[in-house]
């Protein structure tokens, strides 16, 4: 005979069960914090696939679906291995000072469902040291010997020798490609593949459509291992009109506008309660490049531009402060080397050359540069200190900035053309030397060791377009690379050695602004590239809208 | 009227050409040379035009020389400028037009393809609504002339000449998308549209975007188009075979639009003409402001990028349209008018 029910569990029973049910359902209930987001950007990301040599809108829209084995914490020093976050590689460890050792983690997967292993990572470092691929990515894995699968999951990468960002380049310049897919491909054919129109990741996001000159749309990698992405859909929509961008954004047709201009955006979202502004400091750096060599002949050097005392004086007659509030407001901070607000050099660099007109006077007329026929321009020999400053048309804040520049050197009897070139020229002429002044603008790498491109006799015959060579300096710089013993020290050498030079009046690294609606959560932006954390944003579940799909 | 007796035609012989073909073929020819003319133009004065075209894919990066040479030589620019034209012109014998520098890997002709759609409907929109809002209009602005309606028309005729569409573009967005929010801002579509989405759906979201660019690029025109009607209205109105058709007692609404309006259509088959090639050439403007994915953005673009193969084939687009509506515009001429035929 089956055991009597105590009365006491039986009434306890019925409000049991309506406890359990009533937290079912409200479970149930419970809003989602999943969503969607609408981004615009300025460039068509048309082929998001990190091999291919493409424009700043691919790059950024590869972070999505393509991880790295590892990637810079934020706010770390790139030169700290410990400062790193894992993606592919679950953990890592060094064998000696040559030698780095990466796990893979092993839940890591491609979107076709296939593990991502040691041999993918071997052949996308195999395909990214070939310079016939991409001479300059090959260039910056130069220092890499040997990179070898001892397991489906150990990838040991051995360097030519020892140097403090040898995690950084084993990391960061390399997004690894399923090789199940591609190894086939020989490179000359592979941008037109298949592969290429329909990629396949290992991010958070994988690929859905692409509508061209519309836009992009990419979807949640459901089963990604470093957990399922909050936001469901990405699309991306482009406009190389900065106005119909914002356009877009207050119309509500998208939720964030990266890259917003500091003149005109933060002013137009005043007051809308829809949007915040988040400002990040950035790896851009604006400055004026002198040409050391005469106007269009590197033959010979430049006849006013290749003494460094008139390059001083330039410097000192140059009154930043009002300059970049005027045109950055608060969104900006001053530069004093080729560092950016995001380099983890940035408190090395020694204070620069001080705004001090009376001082710059004093140095150009020591110079002989003095104004003989009293027309308001300094010469000497004959020749009128005028210089041609050759300016890119479509910055609308290179194009604020470079009147008043123009009128503070006016003021100090310098003589400045404008010459505004759109984009297309203005490559061609810098690249050729044809400039005395180059009112430049450049995203940085990540690592400071990037300044070799710009800043060394050895860049001459590359990025460093102003042919600025001083062998003094490039000894420091690569000491200050290469040395795993205070290199603190050493960089704040290079830096103060670069600032006695003055091969540039460097002015500001403006800060990377991005509008976003303010019903996303957790929003972090890392400074170098907008979408690597979207994955983690999520939606306030008390403010969805409609695009945000099913509420429950 | 025009009296007298039909002219007397010869009677042809087998396997010769009429002379309406004769002239047809010879204005084909001429298209045809004409067009080629114009490739052969652009090809070259693109290339004179200072500028690299590299310059958009090293953006604000630091790039090489090294790369910089590499990507010449992807893109054949380190070739000869003859070779480079032979090169095109092999291309071209096998429908291909090349691949696009900005937007590498993408072949032209898709890229072509995939902005023309867009770029016809609101051409095709716009040049809709000139003809039958302007015609309707110039006719009866004509037949009240002197009127209240007259007048009014005429000051906003004037007022929507000298309006530059890109200006009222931007009004029209900042009081009917941003402060009103009527219609959207930008675009061609609802980025966020389902894929299922009915036909029904999509039709009226694409209408709902269409609406301020069209209607942008609408009103300047159709302001030209109505002066014109109305100027050609009137010349007709004086003339014998006008009233002499009242005179026999039609209806006023025959006379105008049977005797009168067909007499007016050599201008407008003219403006017409001029306006076609607005279809495939888009608005660079109007399109830049609405963010809309034609080929008058496409071309911007690879202006500023010196595309040279996506410039040349969007070129090449608008000069065939070009020729293409010269020559349509000379066959409607012979269509509308008799006297043209015979000439």
């Amino acid at each position: 005979m089956p055991r009597e029910v105590p009365v006491i569990a039986r009434r306890l029973l019925v409000p049991a069960l309506l406890l359990a049910f009533a937290t079912v359902a409200s479970a149930r209930q419970r809003p989602s914090d999943h969503g969607s987001i609408v981004i615009v950007m300025g460039g068509e990301p048309s082929t998001p696939v990190p091999t291919l040599l493409g424009m700043k809108a691919n790059d950024d829209v590869s972070e999505l679906m393509f991880l790295r084995l590892a990637r810079p914490g934020l706010g770390k020093s790139v030169s700290d291995e410990h400062g790193y976050e894992a993606e592919l590689a679950r953990s890592w460890s060094r064998r000696d000072s040559l030698t780095l050792v990466f796990e893979l983690d092993p839940r890591a997967r491609w979107h076709d469902g296939v593990p991502v292993t040691a041999r993918d990572i071997v052949w996308s470092f195999e395909r990214m040291r070939d310079s016939t691929v991409d001479p300059d990515r090959a260039l910056l894995l130069r220092h890499i010997t040997t990179v070898t699968a001892e397991n489906d999951h150990r990838v040991v990468i051995r360097f030519r020798r020892a140097y403090p960002e040898q995690f950084y380049d084993a990391t960061y310049q390399v997004q690894p490609l399923p090789a199940h897919l591609v190894d086939t491909i020989p490179p000359a054919r592979f941008a037109g593949s298949a592969f290429v129109q329909h990629p396949i990741g290992n991010g958070p996001y994988r690929w859905s459509r692409r509508e061209p000159g519309r836009q992009l749309e990419l979807v949640a990698n459901p089963g990604f291992f470093l957990g399922a992405p909050k936001l469901d859909r990405v699309v991306i929509l482009f406009s190389r009109d900065p106005d119909a961008r914002m356009n877009m954004l207050l119309d509500g047709s998208v939720d964030a506008y990266e890259g917003m201009s500091a003149i005109s955006g933060p002013k137009r979202l005043e007051g809308n309660p829809a949007y915040r502004i988040e400002s990040q400091p950035s790896f851009d750096l604006m400055y004026l490049l002198f040409n050391q060599r005469a106007y269009g002949d590197r033959s010979r050097p430049h006849p006013i531009l290749a003494d460094p005392d008139v390059r001083r004086a330039l410097a000192m007659g140059i009154n930043r402060v009002p300059v970049l509030r005027s045109t950055y407001g608060a969104y900006s901070q001053g530069a004093d080397a080729p560092v950016t607000g995001a380099h983890w050099t940035r408190s090395l660099v020694p204070a620069g050359i001080g705004y001090d007109p009376a001082g710059a006077r004093a140095l150009l007329q020591r110079r002989g540069w003095i104004d003989h026929d009293g027309d308001g321009i300094r010469d000497k020999d004959g020749v009128p200190l005028n210089l041609r400053l050759n300016l890119y048309s479509g910055s609308a804040e290179r194009g604020l900035m470079a009147p008043q520049i123009q009128e503070q050197l006016r003021q100090l009897g310098v003589g400045i053309e404008i010459q505004r070139l759109e984009g297309a020229v203005w490559f061609a002429r810098r690249n050729k030397g044809e400039f005395d002044i180059d009112f430049s603008g450049t995203t940085m790498d990540p690592s400071p060791n990037g300044i070799v491109q710009s800043w060394t006799c050895a860049g001459r015959s590359g990025t460093n377009v102003g042919q600025y060579c001083d062998p003094a300096v490039d000894s420091l710089i690569e000491r200050a690379m290469t040395s795993t013993r205070n290199p603190e020290s050493n960089w704040r050498a290079a830096y103060a050695a670069l600032q006695r030079d003055v091969p540039a009046i460097f002015l500001a690294s403006p800060r990377a602004l991005f509008a976003v609606h303010t019903r996303y959560r957790n929003v972090t932006i890392r400074p170098e590239s907008f979408y690597g954390s979207i994955w983690r944003w999520s939606v306030d579940p008390r403010r969805r809208i409609a695009r945000d799909g099913p509420g429950a | 009227m025009v009296g007298g007796s039909p002219p007397a035609y010869r009677a042809r012989r087998p396997g010769r050409l009429t002379p309406v073909s004769r002239w047809l073929f010879r204005r084909l020819l001429q298209a045809a040379l004409t067009f080629a003319a114009a490739v052969v133009l652009l090809f070259f004065l693109m290339r004179l035009a200072p500028g690299d075209p590299l310059s958009r894919l090293a953006g604000d990066r630091a790039i090489s020389e090294q790369e910089l040479e590499f990507l010449r030589r992807r893109f054949g620019l380190n070739q000869p400028l003859v070779t480079q034209f032979r090169a095109f012109l092999g291309g071209i014998a096998q429908g291909d037009l090349g691949v696009s520098i900005e937007h590498y890997p993408e072949k032209v002709t898709s890229l072509l393809a995939s902005r023309l759609p867009a770029t016809l409907l609101l051409g095709g929109t716009v040049l809709l609504l000139n003809f039958i809002v302007g015609v309707w209009l110039g006719v009866t602005q004509a037949v009240r002339r002197g009127s209240r309606f007259d007048r009014w028309m005429t000051r906003l005729a004037l007022a929507g000449y000298a309006t530059p569409s890109f200006w009222l573009g931007l009004v029209l967005v900042a009081f009917v998308s941003l402060r009103w929010h009527l219609l959207p801002a930008a675009q061609m579509t609802d980025p966020l549209l389902p894929l299922d989405a009915s036909p029904w759906t999509r039709a009226v979201d694409v209408l709902r975007h269409l609406a301020l660019p069209a209607l942008t690029l609408s009103l300047t025109s159709i302001a030209i188009m109505m002066r014109h009607q109305r100027a050609a209205m009137l010349s007709v109105f004086r003339l014998d075979y006008v009233s002499a058709a009242r005179a026999r007692g039609l209806t006023e609404r025959r006379v105008l639009w049977r005797h009168a309006w067909r007499n007016t259509l050599a201008p407008m088959i003219t403006l017409l003409g001029l306006w076609l090639p607005i279809l495939v050439s888009g608005s660079i403007f109007v399109e830049a402001i609405f963010n809309w994915p034609g080929l008058g953005s496409l071309a911007n673009d690879a202006i500023a990028a010196r595309d040279y193969p996506v410039l040349l084939g969007t070129a090449m687009l608008v000069s065939g349209a070009v020729v293409l509506a010269g020559l349509l515009a000379d066959v409607g001429y012979t269509i509308a008018d008799p006297r043209v035929r015979q000439e």
